[in-house]
């Protein structure tokens, strides 16, 4: 009995961490979300945007303990708005469409730090490269809904974007900053 | 002597003609290395540095063509044959217009192709057109056609100057030169 309850509560565990977002009771309205991310070329911000994008959130704003944050990111979305840059970013020595079409944020560890502050402590799963990362974010609730919104700065050479002599960051700079707000609905 | 007088170049206007002698071969340099490097992070620091001594020139011409306004020009030598007067007149013209152009069509290129810069990392540079990937192609050809009148009209012009010295022996060169030479 003991054993049957054992693997029941494993297998609960084991689904749980598959997907930390079952059972999403927020769903992103992606006509009023944004995800960008600024990079830097010679000192100057060059900013971009990945154009598809979702999050799934399960998330109790009042006891954000038991929240999980499930986001994908079409890698092959990505624009900066420049023909010949976007055209560079496709290749392995950046992106690499071919290999890692997308990219992935988890988190099952969203705390309060203060007021509607909150950080998400997940991992960042990035042309094959997984590192921690934390997410901080404000959250706004309204009659219909729910902002978070946040921005946070990621080492591009952490996740091997901009291989080889691309690696240097005195043209392109190793900071990108991450800049996101999501509008979300409660599930149905 | 400061000021220009009938047949001498003041300072300024020796200075004017030697920094920007010097920046515009340098750019030229610069400008070709950069189109024909393989994609790299060196292409992109060639372009930089194309780009900001580019609008270091439009400045210093501007400068440059107010103080010429603003002098007299020293006369060409008398008994000149008309038509190296023209041609001299032609190809100083020409001199300028380029060094404006070549900028200014640089600068579309720039801002068509919707790159960020900005002039030696200090002062960002505002687009003049619209982002727009043929216009950046088409005046990309456009400044590259330049560069080719440009190089055509140097060689006649340093040609000419040497002319003057060597060949005919007048003093066209030599008042162009840094020192205190004057018209005995």
């Amino acid at each position: 009995m003991k054993k049957i309850a054992a693997v029941l509560g494993l297998c609960g565990l084991s689904a749980f961490a598959l997907d930390p977002a079952q059972g999403a009771d927020w769903k992103m309205d992606p006509a009023g979300s944004k995800l960008e991310f600024i990079a830097t070329f010679e000192k100057t911000a060059a900013p971009g945007v990945f154009k598809e994008f979702d999050a799934r959130l399960r998330f109790d704003p009042d006891k954000p303990a038991g929240s999980s944050l499930d986001v994908t990111v079409k890698v092959t979305s990505a624009d900066m708005n420049i023909a010949d840059v976007n055209k560079e970013i496709r290749g392995k020595d950046w992106f690499d469409y071919a290999g890692f079409p997308q990219a992935e944020f988890r988190s099952t560890d969203l705390r309060r730090t203060e007021g509607n502050r909150y950080v998400a402590h997940g991992a960042l799963s990035l042309k094959g490269v997984k590192q921690p990362l934390e997410v901080p974010f404000t959250w706004t609730g309204s009659s219909d809904g729910a902002v978070m919104e946040g921005e946070l700065t990621v080492k591009r050479g952490a996740f091997g974007i901009g291989a080889g002599e691309w690696a240097a960051s005195n043209v392109i700079g190793a900071d990108v900053k991450v800049k996101f707000k999501v509008r979300l609905r409660k599930a149905g | 002597m400061l000021r220009n007088d009938a047949d001498s170049w003041g300072a300024p206007a020796k200075l004017f003609h030697w920094v920007m002698a010097a920046l515009i071969l340098a750019q030229i340099a610069l400008g070709v290395m950069a189109a024909s490097w393989r994609v790299s992070p060196t292409k992109l620091e060639l372009f930089f540095w194309h780009k900001s001594t580019g609008m270091l020139i439009l400045a210093l011409v501007a400068l440059r063509l107010l103080w010429r306004l603003a002098n007299p020009t020293p006369a060409l030598p008398a008994g000149m044959p008309a038509w190296e007067r023209a041609a001299a007149q032609l190809s100083h013209g020409l001199l300028y217009v380029l060094m404006i152009a070549l900028p200014i069509t640089g600068w579309i290129v720039n801002s068509a192709s919707n790159i960020p810069f900005r002039i030696f990392w200090l002062i960002p540079l505002p687009a003049i057109v619209a982002p727009d990937k043929p216009t950046a192609d088409l005046v990309a050809l456009v400044h590259g056609g330049l560069f080719a009148l440009l190089a055509l009209v140097l060689v006649a012009h340093i040609g000419a100057a040497l002319r003057h010295h060597f060949v005919k022996r007048n003093t066209v060169l030599e008042r162009m030169l840094p020192g205190t030479w004057r018209t005995p």
